[in-house]
């Protein structure tokens, strides 16, 4: 029988992923700035429904989330989780239907959204036969992963993977629990939760989801990707395995900062704002962590767009990272909150953070798995400016439109009666949207950019097949 | 001097990294116009013609408001200034670059002014203009951060690329802290009626 050292590492699912993801990225991306022209000029729905703000909008939203964000977390976590187990995938099968019935489930679930179903929670519209095949895909994703961690050959888990299992399980509970529900036809069904609790259960769900996806499981990227670029070991380990238990412990406890003002006990606002605050500090120690690793580097900038993405990525994470812990105080909260401030800061996040983490990962890992150089490193550097003028541009919009509305809407006179309309606010933001409307086309198409410098670079090449390494026991070293 | 820090910067990022005391006294002496300009910029603007926050008429702040809120924006811009030449000579060590508290003094006076410059937008206090001024010149002054540092500072371009972006994480933290700052003190009480 074959030894499963002498086998090969299973990276054209990988690459497959990779590929998707960027699909992916380039559809909601589009989408993402379609609604932000509608938001200009309202006819672009040309009176469809499938084209109307209420239903584009979930489209991008899961589309960036599960098309484009998952499947990267799917791609580097199967290429991690094989390096740092030094063994080959798990059940390689499973793992190529993860890939494609996932990219089916999204694609037709993105449909469904557009044809108008929608179980009305945010970040989690897809409806109940949607939600049946995310738990089993999402299940057989863990059992590739966890399988192959079970196997390893190399005694300690690395970081990377506790990032990685911290996404698949908690994942896995919050879709479970906030989509309980009862079908009454094959479109439609009524949550388990009604009011105030379905809205904590909501929250519960959308910022732990933003926890363990978008920050969780993209810190699992950044723990492997970036020491590999780097070339240097993380520059604590002991600083990351106990920022991950208290992100663990401390996420958790956050969700209901969204229901600020809301019909939900005062002290459960009160605890969750003192949780995101108390939350700063495991987000900061990994962008701490990843700062001090990267500056203890001897690798050259100028010809690595791959670390360039990764450095960069890392102020915004410490950027969303802060402000997120300041917009759940609730004197803060109080203006911020319904404003376009909040759209600001998912995008520091989403834009500064994830996207551009994942550009820098596949700047990396693209090249290694076609075994071939860059095919344009000029577009690389391009591509880098372009994100980041058109992610800076974005948030300085957003953040002067949110700050205007939230101020103007709290303005009364002397006889408490609203010193401007809601329509006149909302009309003086025309400006503000037409500036976020550029620095979406910028960010954009930077990201098509980055498609074409990929696609050039893997076409026609199949996928290098890589062999663990073969490990040798220091007692028989000894012998 | 002032022209060649505005069109010229790499001439002067030279002159820097020579760390001349005669070439650092006049730039830094152009430091206190930081924080003094734009404050004073936004005061006379808010009297004579109103803040359009984006509501249709423009908004009038009392004097005692006028003052408070100029005064404040000083204070703030000298807080965010200073906080970050202390920040850039502390990060020097790390990244191997020279430290001495006057050449970071100068380097970011360099850096700061175009938005100095381009604070001359609040005489006409519309906040989309504002923005649409202010934000070419930010552009430039993040380029002047990443081209200036590593020649003034004597380090390798890869060095002063981290370095640099170490900033702008900083600066992005600090813009976002002063707009919770701001917000925070509007909602306990230390604001201005907004009258039309």
């Amino acid at each position: 029988m074959k030894e499963e050292s002498q086998q090969f590492y299973h990276d054209e699912v990988v690459t497959r992923l990779v590929q998707f993801s960027l699909i992916w990225a380039i559809v909601a991306m589009f989408v993402g700035v379609y609604l932000s022209a509608e938001l200009l000029w309202p006819e672009l729905d040309f009176g469809q429904f499938w084209l109307s703000f209420g239903r584009l909008r979930p489209l991008h939203t899961n589309g960036i989330i599960f098309g484009f964000g998952v499947s990267a977390l799917m791609a580097t976590a199967f290429y991690t989780v094989q390096r740092t187990s030094h063994i080959p995938l798990f059940m390689p099968k499973l793992a190529w239907f993860c890939c494609y019935a996932w990219q089916i489930v999204v694609l037709l679930g993105g449909l469904s959204l557009l044809a108008g179903w929608t179980s009305t929670k945010e970040y989690a519209e897809l409806e109940w036969p949607f939600d049946i095949a995310i738990t089993i895909l999402w299940v057989c994703f863990g059992v590739v992963f966890f399988g192959t961690i079970a196997r390893r050959k190399i005694e300690t888990i690395y970081i990377s993977n506790w990032f990685f299992g911290g996404l698949i399980i908690v994942i896995a509970m919050l879709h479970i629990v906030n989509n309980l529900a009862i079908p009454v036809s094959i479109d439609k069904s009524y949550s388990l939760y009604a009011g105030a609790q379905d809205a904590v259960v909501q929250w519960w769900y959308g910022h732990n989801a933003v926890g363990f996806l978008l920050t969780g499981g993209f810190l699992g990227m950044m723990y492997y990707f970036l020491p590999k670029m780097s070339n240097q070991p993380i520059w604590s380990y002991r600083l990351s395995v106990v920022s991950f238990w208290a992100f663990t412990y401390s996420y958790i406890w956050a969700g209901p900062h969204h229901l600020h003002f809301n019909s939900i006990p005062e002290w459960v606002q009160s605890l969750a704002m003192v949780m995101s605050l108390i939350l700063l500090a495991p987000s900061w120690a990994s962008m701490i962590n990843g700062i001090m690793t990267v500056s203890k580097s001897s690798v050259k900038l100028h010809n690595n767009p791959a670390l360039k993405f990764i450095v960069l990525s890392l102020a915004f994470y410490g950027l969303a990272t802060f402000e997120g812990p300041m917009m759940s105080i609730k004197s803060v909260n109080v203006v911020s909150h319904f404003t376009d401030w909040t759209v600001g800061h998912v995008h520091s996040g989403a834009l500064g953070w994830n996207a551009m983490i994942t550009y820098g990962v596949f700047y990396y890992l693209v090249p290694r798995l076609a075994g071939r150089e860059l095919y344009s490193l000029r577009l690389a550097n391009i591509h880098f400016w372009l994100a980041l003028s058109g992610t800076i541009l974005y948030i300085l919009a957003m953040w002067a439109a949110g700050v205007s509305q939230g101020l103007l809407w709290m303005s009364i006179d002397e006889l408490g009666q609203l010193n401007y309309t809601f329509n006149d606010i909302m009309a003086s933001m025309k400006p503000y949207y037409g500036l976020r409307l550029i620095a979406g086309l910028v960010f954009l198409s930077g990201t098509i950019l980055m498609s074409f410098n990929l696609f050039m670079t893997i076409k026609g090449k199949k996928t290098v097949k890589v062999k663990p390494p073969t490990i040798v026991k220091a007692s028989e070293v000894a012998a | 001097m002032l022209i060649d820090t505005l069109f010229h910067p790499s001439k002067i990022f030279d002159e820097l990294s020579k760390e001349n005391a005669e070439t650092m006294a006049s730039i830094t002496r152009f430091a206190i116009l930081i924080p003094l300009l734009p404050p004073i910029f936004s005061w006379i603007g808010g009297n004579q013609l109103g803040w359009r926050l984006g509501g249709s008429e423009p908004v009038f702040f009392d004097t005692t408001g006028s003052i408070v809120f100029s005064l404040f924006y000083f204070i703030m811009l000298c807080i965010g200034f200073i906080s970050t030449v202390a920040i850039s000579k502390w990060m020097a060590k790390t990244y191997g670059a020279k430290s001495s508290l006057s050449l970071h003094l100068s380097i970011f006076t360099v850096i700061c002014l175009p938005l100095v410059v381009a604070s001359m937008a609040h005489l006409y206090p519309d906040v989309f203009f504002n923005v649409l001024i202010l934000v070419p010149a930010l552009v430039w002054s993040i380029t002047l951060l990443y081209k200036g540092l590593p020649i003034a500072l004597g380090i390798s371009s890869d060095q002063g690329m981290l370095m640099a972006s170490s900033l702008v994480g900083w600066l992005l933290v600090a813009a976002v802290s002063l707009l919770g700052i701001c917000v925070s003190l509007w909602m306990n009480g230390a604001m201005v009626i907004l009258g039309i």
